[in-house]
């Protein structure tokens, strides 16, 4: 049995889905692949330890959003650099939301951003948001409230999305 | 669901597939050995700072052989200088007022094979983004390459000549682990902007301005005679490339790491064990770059009992290889027989940063 057997376990089961999150944070595929594997370097130096404590997961998303703030406060001239697909790819309702959204979350500060894909696409609970961000409760409301607002300001057309009666719920 | 998950389902759904798992494993690997030289290093960064405002009495007695800080330096002079033995960087100071470490004044310094050192104040130190600027010396000592800021170029110098080569590159392209090697006579030059990453290298032809560009998961080792040495840190993939193009990766444990240049049989390589690096008898592994083959290993005797690092580099000679090793008293050159081990003292080089050797590819060693 290799020292790197249990890592290498966990990265062919969840590495999808955390690059799903790294590129819902950076909107671009090459830096979302240099963001997970960053990390992940990271995560195999203490896989040891995250093991016996049971919670790599946990410990490798907070590092993904952590490394992901971290990135985008350093003066990187290709963050945020959303690769918006051509409009005419697709001229469905969704394709057309998913375009403005891209645009969108490209104009979000980082901690904007990445509260908005932990509360509503990872679904964490303002409490699990704080955790992985590492602040208060009262500053991921406050985050989300600002978050949604902005978004609100730069695509009005995605009203019929940020309007949502859930959406409303969270942020009440 | 709500409509905005929703969307952000469909944006996460264009998240490109990826395989990470051998190149996170590769990259710890990679940052191990840099932490490894790094620590073996950090008693002569921190015993290099030079004293300019805060006294340090214990140091006093025990000065370390190079370089002379004192002394007045002089600046590189155009025409016949002569074959370097080696370059490196000045340390930072240490100041009380702001209590802190001021590297403002870090240069870099080149040393002759007859012992003089010159200040090269042309050659950038850290880039606008405070990456280390790497510089460069061939195998034979006679070219000296280094990135001119005046210039927005790196300079390719010819040392007996004193004929220099410039090659355009924009300084915002020096990224962090940048690397730079340069062949005899200066005419090839290797740049790769970001060590073992997705940013391609580049083989540059000096004389005809021909860049080729090389898979950025490879970083090189060495340029010895028309063949430049790449090595990825997957598993341990080497491969001999000729400057004209061609040749093939030859892949061997990933454990192996830097290997030294192609011994002079013209098929083998000396490597260490990256599990044992600092081992207190380290254990050099010959490997044949022609099979693949992973062939005898042999325990390296007579190098000080500190256990520092151990680092192959060019052959000595038929029989030895030589081999940096940073212990507590900075860097040193030892030649070891790879028949039976024995290693024995070639040069000291003291308590010096980013040492940089004849030969050898820099920018990976502290």
């Amino acid at each position: 049995m290799d020292r790197h057997d249990g890592f290498r376990e966990f990265v062919l089961a969840r590495q999808q889905a955390l690059m799903r999150t790294a590129y819902l944070l950076t909107g671009d595929a090459h830096l979302a692949e240099d963001l997970l594997q960053s990390v992940l370097i990271k995560v195999v130096g203490q896989w040891a330890k995250l093991a016996r404590d049971g919670s790599p997961e946990a410990y490798t998303r907070k590092a993904l959003v952590n490394q992901y703030i971290s990135w985008r406060r350093r003066p990187r001239p290709e963050l945020p650099s959303a690769d918006v697909p051509e409009r005419a790819a697709s001229s469905d309702e969704a394709a057309l939301d998913r375009i403005v959204l891209r645009q969108a979350l490209a104009k979000l500060g980082p901690k904007q951003r990445a509260v908005i894909v932990l509360r509503f696409w990872e679904d964490l609970t303002e409490a699990q948001t704080a955790e992985v961000l590492g602040c208060s409760i009262g500053n991921v409301k406050s985050q989300t409230h600002h978050a949604l607002a902005r978004l609100r300001t730069i695509a009005p057309e995605l009203a019929h999305l940020l309007n949502d009666p859930e959406i409303a719920e969270v942020t009440r | 669901m709500t409509r905005l998950r929703s969307a952000l389902d469909g944006i996460a759904a264009e998240a490109p597939q990826v395989n990470l798992l051998d190149a996170a494993i590769a990259g710890h690997r990679r940052r191990r050995r840099a932490t490894i030289a790094l620590a073996a290093a950090a008693t002569a960064a921190v015993v290099g700072l030079t004293s300019a405002a805060v006294a340090l009495p214990w140091r006093w007695g025990a000065a370390p052989p190079v370089p002379q800080q004192t002394a007045v330096v002089p600046d590189l002079p155009g025409g016949n200088v002569g074959v370097l033995s080696h370059a490196y960087r000045t340390p930072c100071k240490r100041v009380a007022e702001p209590r802190g470490i001021d590297c403002d004044d870090v240069e870099w310094r080149v040393v002759t094979a007859a012992g003089k050192t010159y200040r090269v104040p042309q050659a950038l130190v850290h880039t606008a983004g405070n990456h280390d600027a790497p510089v460069a010396l061939s195998r034979d000592g006679h070219t000296f390459a280094y990135y001119s800021r005046q210039a927005q170029a790196h300079v390719v110098r010819d040392m007996v000549t004193g004929a220099e080569v410039t090659v355009p590159l924009p300084e915002e392209e020096i990224e962090v682990g940048s690397m730079l090697a340069v062949s005899d006579g200066g005419r090839y030059l290797v740049f790769d902007p970001r060590e073992g990453t997705r940013y391609p290298g580049r083989l540059i032809d000096t004389r005809t301005g021909k860049r080729t560009t090389i898979n950025g998961k490879y970083e090189p080792v060495t340029i010895k005679d028309g063949v430049v040495q790449w090595i990825r840190y997957i598993k341990t993939d080497l491969w001999f490339m000729p400057v004209a193009g061609g040749g093939k990766p030859v892949r061997f444990d990933g454990r192996f790491i830097a290997p030294s240049e192609l011994a002079p049989d013209g098929r083998t390589v000396v490597a260490i064990d990256g599990e044992d690096v600092r081992a207190a008898r380290p254990m050099l592994t010959v490997l044949d770059v022609k099979t693949g083959r992973t062939g005898r290993q042999v325990a390296v005797s007579g190098l000080p009992s500190n256990r520092g690092i151990v680092h192959p580099t060019r052959w000595h000679n038929a029989t030895e290889v030589e081999v940096r090793y940073s212990g507590k008293g900075g860097w040193a050159l030892y030649a070891v027989n790879v028949g039976t081990g024995k290693a024995r003292l070639l040069k000291k080089y003291g308590e010096v940063a980013s040492l940089t050797l004849p030969g050898e590819a820099a920018g990976v060693l502290p």
